[in-house]
């Protein structure tokens, strides 16, 4: 919960959430219904897990690259930025907020999951 | 429209490079040879045209689904590793599809460090737009 009252505390962030790894929790703060929440932990576990898959296959490719393990993901839209680092997600208006600073608090924030987890 | 060049100037950039909405790899620089190459460039192309495909996706459904706008269409897909990040943009793509244009430009993309990365300057010089202050 902490780290999603830290996520909604800073300028931009219309939403924030938390997934677990297996599919079968979620929770969430802001703007969001419990619907959209379900649907949006759905999305990110889904990509998140999809990175971690392609992260190995770099990985295996060639090892040591600086991608992998994977930390997260962006998706930038015209209005609004998605940002997932490990299982936590927010929503920033893109208007109002910094995805640097996001990113980087989160990096910083979010624990790195281990790859037995994913 | 951004160059291979100007993505180069980027702060921590190792790489930019140009790829197909297939994935195939087009045109590159790399800063760092003995850390990266045209075959690893080559998987990772693939894999941000199909992340971008995706994102596009469900961009695409979360708007249906849902009362938010502002998500469609996806503007840059940024994969975040543990070391560096990969930031790609097929905005311009966009932009030749509303002029009805049936031959679009390749997708573009730049590997940057995480030290040093910013983000939103990836954004902007994807787009051809100054970072705002």
């Amino acid at each position: 919960m902490s780290i999603m009252n830290d996520l909604l505390a800073r300028p931009g962030v219309v939403a924030a959430g938390e997934y677990a790894y297996r599919g079968d929790r979620f929770s969430y703060r802001g703007d969001l219904t419990e619907e959209y929440a379900r649907m949006a932990s759905i999305m990110c576990r889904a990509t998140t897990m999809g990175m971690n898959m392609e992260g190995g296959m770099l990985e295996a490719l060639q090892p040591r690259s600086g991608l992998h393990p994977p930390r997260g993901w962006i998706v930038h839209g015209p209005d609004h930025t998605v940002c997932v680092v490990a299982n936590v997600f927010c929503m920033i208006d893109n208007a109002k907020g910094s995805i640097n600073d996001v990113i980087r608090f989160m990096r910083v924030t979010v624990p790195h999951a281990s790859i037995d987890l994913i | 429209m951004a160059t291979l060049d100007a993505l180069m100037q980027l702060p921590g950039a190792m790489a930019a490079f140009e790829f197909r909405g297939s994935g195939e790899l087009l045109e590159h620089r790399i800063a760092y040879p003995d850390r990266l190459n045209d075959s690893i460039l080559d998987l990772l192309a693939h894999m941000c045209a199909a992340n971008m495909s995706i994102a596009t996706m469900q961009a695409r459904g979360w708007e249906r689904m849902t009362s938010m706008k502002g998500f469609y269409p996806v503007k840059a897909f940024t994969l975040v590793g543990f070391d560096w990040s990969v930031v790609v943009s097929g905005l311009h793509r966009e932009q030749y599809k509303q002029d009805g244009k049936f031959s679009l430009p390749p997708f573009m993309g730049v590997v940057m460090s995480n030290e040093t990365a910013n983000y939103e300057a990836a954004f902007a010089a994807l787009e051809n737009q100054e970072p705002t202050p």
